[in-house]
């Protein structure tokens, strides 16, 4: 079985390095995208156990991906943990319609930063899918 | 666990670890032991009387493949091929690196045998604790030569008690899991230090991350001995001990300044206007600031532990420590420093802060922007300085190091924007490039909300400077 690992997603290098190295300590993978495409292509090839999630991006924003990975059968029960600097109820409840799992306000915290996570990556073998070859093809055309 | 197949167990008080493996051995026993103790557990595999495996828990497990590439006996991406294929199983991987060739058999034998009696001298220790001896657990294949419990008893034996006899000797601070780095003043040829081959493996390996027990592992020498030399490097000032539950604190600390600060700089992203822009370059560097004075005052080296430090006390060190730095910077370089002031060991930046209410247009943009260059030059220089003193040439140190650097880089390129332009402003001015005024495309946040009040970014500038 692989080690779990978590993707994390957000434009600015300062958030990527910071979580990376938060986590890491925790003896928790880590892998960075800092945009929207390439966070879908690190989702198909990872196959990652957890998401943290950016909402502005560029070129495709944190809604759109989290509504793409719902509805992909193989990876909608992947945790999304969004990470907005947005605290509103609407940007809140525009991330639970989009599908997140979770809702961290910036600037989080880094020990509830990894609580958080740790809490999604329990039982997350049970989520892990039969590997396939063609992940990335099906994420693509299901999407 | 199948409660039938558990065929003894008891108290450690009543047998002692020593008696039952030797009880086990005569008996011939297959099972398996289980001797726990805290939150440590020791799972030791016989087969017929003899030790075929061996698995600690409730300790971090020493990163072997890392290991043997920091004393050059494996490369880095083999040592990374091996790691994601054995999952953190060391026989497995010593294994795999038998298989390609890349350390001999009787090398991993030794490094086995090495590393179950270093657990059993270390089991051997306990004075409280359980064990349970589970018959039918023993796994098929073991990578391990079968071992004689009477030798690996006499030479754990032997092991734990160099440990009581360092121990009488006053050296007590040094643990299995110590973890010790060099001082970051040490910065010489090792070689020249006066010091044995093996004190100098293990100055070297002292790196704030490998504990005292996988620097045993490594070198292949028992911990015992290894808590020696470090008493020793301690002694000489080479050495400190890491704390680690500390270090741990230290750098959620400096994440979360960093985080919040960045936060603050992508919100004054939004704003319209040069002004606006380098005002909230100015709020983010005071703010970056302040925090890592506040967090000096409970993290430096010659504050921490101690107690309760009164605040005037902390208030005087931070004073002290980058007061001078401050005044060197407004005296040779940016004199607009010169009305930040030090208040409670916090860095006061009203006056600059409302600066607007004094000046305006133009000039006003000329102090904001000297004052954008003096506090990032400060700020380069706390952090600098708390790094040296609070974690050293540390993994903690640098992985800090690097993190500070990216967020600096997010700085600089909001400074560099402003930069280009102002250069094309000026540029403009002399009448070069009339046809060309300033690209307001240069920073697209500014561009996207222009304002109306006059600014460099209006319509209305605009029109003007045409």
């Amino acid at each position: 079985m692989p080690e779990p690992t978590v993707l994390v997603v957000d434009d600015s290098p300062t958030v990527r390095k910071i979580v990376q190295m938060t986590l890491q300590r925790e003896h928790i993978r880590v892998i960075t995208v800092g945009d929207g495409l390439s966070a879908l292509t690190s989702v198909a090839d990872e196959m990652p156990a957890v998401i943290l999630l950016d909402i502005q991006l560029p070129r495709m924003d944190g809604y759109q991906i989290c509504q793409i990975i719902r509805k992909n059968l193989q990876f909608r029960q992947i945790p999304i943990i969004m990470l907005s600097g947005k605290d509103g109820l609407f940007d809140k409840m525009r991330g639970r319609l989009a599908g997140s799992t979770e809702y961290l306000t910036k600037p989080f915290d880094s020990v509830e930063l990894v609580q958080t996570v740790k809490k999604h990556l329990i039982n997350w073998q049970e989520r892990v899918p039969v590997p396939q070859q063609n992940m990335r093809h099906r994420l693509r055309y299901r999407g | 666990m199948d409660q039938q197949d558990r065929i003894m167990d008891g108290d450690l008080q009543t047998l002692g670890l020593q008696s039952i493996l030797k009880m086990l051995a005569l008996s011939g026993k297959t099972g398996k032991l289980f001797v726990s103790s805290g939150p440590e557990t020791l799972a030791i595999s016989l087969r017929k009387g003899q030790i075929v495996g061996l698995h600690e828990d409730g300790v971090p497990q020493p990163d072997i493949l890392g290991m043997l590439c920091l004393i050059n006996k494996l490369d880095p991406p083999r040592a990374q091929m091996i790691r994601e294929l054995s999952q953190g199983d060391m026989q497995v991987a010593l294994a795999m690196l038998v298989e390609r060739g890349w350390m001999s058999e009787s090398e991993m034998q030794q490094r086995l045998e090495f590393a179950v009696t270093q657990s059993i001298s270390h089991a051997l220790r306990w004075v409280n604790g359980r064990f349970a001896f589970h018959r039918q657990l023993v796994p098929m294949e073991s990578k391990l030569r079968p071992l004689d419990v009477d030798s690996v008893l006499l030479e754990a034996l032997r092991q734990a008690d160099e440990w009581e006899k360092i121990a009488s000797e006053g050296i007590t601070q040094f643990t299995r899991i110590t973890v010790a780095r060099w001082q970051p003043e040490v910065s010489n040829d090792v070689r020249s230090l006066g010091l044995n081959q093996e004190s100098i493996e293990v100055l070297c390996l002292s790196n704030g991350e490998l504990s005292l027990q996988a620097v045993a592992l490594v070198l292949m020498v028992p911990e015992a001995r290894i808590a020696c030399i470090m008493a020793h490097l301690f002694e000489l000032g080479l050495i400190e001990v890491v704390d680690t539950v500390l270090e741990t604190e230290l750098q959620q600390d400096l994440s979360n300044i960093i985080i919040k600060c960045q936060y603050t700089l992508a919100q004054y992203r939004n704003t319209s206007g040069a002004e606006q822009h380098l005002l909230g370059l100015v709020t983010t560097l005071s703010e970056c600031i302040n925090g890592l004075l506040i967090h000096h005052g409970t993290y430096a080296k010659s504050l921490r532990g101690r107690g309760h430090v009164p605040s005037m006390e902390i208030v005087r060190y931070l004073e002290g420590c980058f007061g001078q730095h401050l005044r060197t910077l407004a005296k040779q370089q940016f004199s607009i420093l010169d009305t930040a002031t030090f208040h409670y060991g916090q860095l006061d930046c009203t006056d600059i802060l409302t600066l607007s209410k004094v000046v305006k247009g133009e000039q006003l943009e000329e102090f904001y922007w000297e004052a954008v260059q003096g506090l990032a030059a400060f700020l380069r220089v706390i952090f600098t300085e708390l790094l040296r003193d609070e974690v050293g040439n540390s993994h903690t140190g640098r992985q800090l190091t690097v993190a500070w650097r990216i967020f600096l880089s997010e700085i600089d390129h909001d400074i560099q924007q402003y930069q280009f332009y102002r250069a094309q402003r000026k540029a403009q001015k002399r009448g070069y490039e009339n046809a060309h005024p300033p690209s307001l495309g240069i920073v697209p946040n500014w561009s996207a909300a222009p304002d109306n009040n006059g600014g460099f970014w209006s319509p209305e500038t605009r029109r003007r400077s045409i």
